[in-house]
């Protein structure tokens, strides 16, 4: 905990009211949802940029040969135009969820910060809202 | 004062109960305020609270475990009813909008589907799956059961379903307790910096009356 020297003290005269506390509560909320759409959105990434690597892959791959695509945890021997079509509708289902947590991510963001205004306002430096 | 605030309680709908919030601190100590007992008590429901949340937590990390194995078994078994569906497409009917069928063709459907699966961790072995109508799922506990592949993508989507629901759930709670450990903590600060600054009043209440004193005194 951070201890103010005593001149620095007379913040305190601010009481905290039910919707400072529902504020507060929410500021937690969101900060708390935000870090795990974050952590998913890595996730996906990582995913996209496999799907990506795979895409070049194909272009490059002879057209008559079967592809060894990965269904679940098995690979399945398909020919090279199924294996793109498939690998294109992988690749938009993985951006259409991207997109979604990357709005919910930013939703959660502008609403913190609206959140912060009003907080850092009526209490100054006895509340603490940053990282 | 009041101590058993634990008790009788609002509760949101899973049982975790509501923290109380404080809207004046003098208020709640009441008469006689023994702030070092209000600090202990927030402490304990500080620690329940937290117990709670370290259970949950665990709970949602196995759910999101849970949830894309469940996934990678739907997305196979579903594959297999499209292979189904397309190959009776073909034997069916002349010409189909389904552009999938043209490559069937290709594929001579019926040539057996090969796959390449996990042996073990990092050995693979390719086999070759024949045209079939059953699926065996395992279910946990040694127990593995056949389906007809329609019901197996139902049982699979419904058990994706639940455990999606679960985690909502779960998520939600995690969220509902986040808000009484934050009002928890708030409370405890409060009631700390109430006490700082009242010793600190009572303090200077008492040194300027020696101070008066002395000077009367002398």
């Amino acid at each position: 905990m951070r201890m103010l020297a005593q001149e620095e003290e007379h913040d305190d005269s601010a009481e905290v009211t039910w919707e400072d506390q529902q504020r507060i509560n929410s500021f937690s909320k969101l900060n708390t949802r935000l870090r795990s759409i974050e952590e998913s959105i890595q996730e996906l990434k990582q995913e996209k940029e496999a799907l990506d690597d795979i895409s070049m892959e194909l272009e490059l791959a002879d057209e008559d040969q079967p592809v060894m695509y990965r269904i679940g945890e098995a690979f399945v021997h398909m020919p090279h135009p199924r294996a793109v079509k498939r690998l294109e509708k992988d690749l938009a289902a993985l951006n259409a969820e991207l997109e979604k947590r990357s709005a919910s991510a930013s939703e959660c963001e502008k609403q913190m910060k609206e959140l912060k205004v009003i907080l850092y306002a009526k209490f100054g430096r006895a509340i603490n809202l940053d990282e | 004062m009041s101590t058993t605030f634990t008790e009788n309680q609002e509760r949101n709908p899973r049982g975790i109960p509501k923290a109380p919030f404080i809207a004046d601190v003098a208020e709640f100590l009441g008469p006689d305020p023994n702030p070092e007992n209000a600090l202990k008590d927030f402490q304990a429901a500080l620690a329940k609270y937290r117990y709670m949340d370290q259970n949950l937590t665990q709970r949602r990390r196995s759910l999101e475990d849970k949830i894309p194995d469940i996934k990678k078994t739907l997305s196979m078994v579903e594959f297999l009813q499209e292979r189904r569906e397309g190959k009776k497409a073909l034997g069916g009917e002349e010409g189909t909008d389904d552009d999938d069928s043209d490559l069937e063709e290709n594929d001579t459907s019926t040539k057996p589907l090969t796959t390449t699966f996990e042996l073990n961790d990092t050995l693979y072995a390719e086999a070759q799956l024949e045209d079939t109508d059953t699926v065996y799922l395992w279910l946990g506990a040694n127990v593995m059961l056949s389906y007809k592949i329609p019901a197996a993508v139902a049982l699979l989507r419904s058990k994706l379903e639940s455990a999606q629901n679960s985690l909502t759930t779960v998520v939600e709670d995690l969220e509902f307790l986040r808000e009484q450990i934050t009002i928890m903590e708030v409370n405890t600060a409060r009631v700390y910096n109430w006490d700082v600054k009242r010793r600190r009043e009572l303090r200077e209440k008492s040194e300027a009356k020696d101070g008066a004193v002395e000077g009367k005194g002398s």
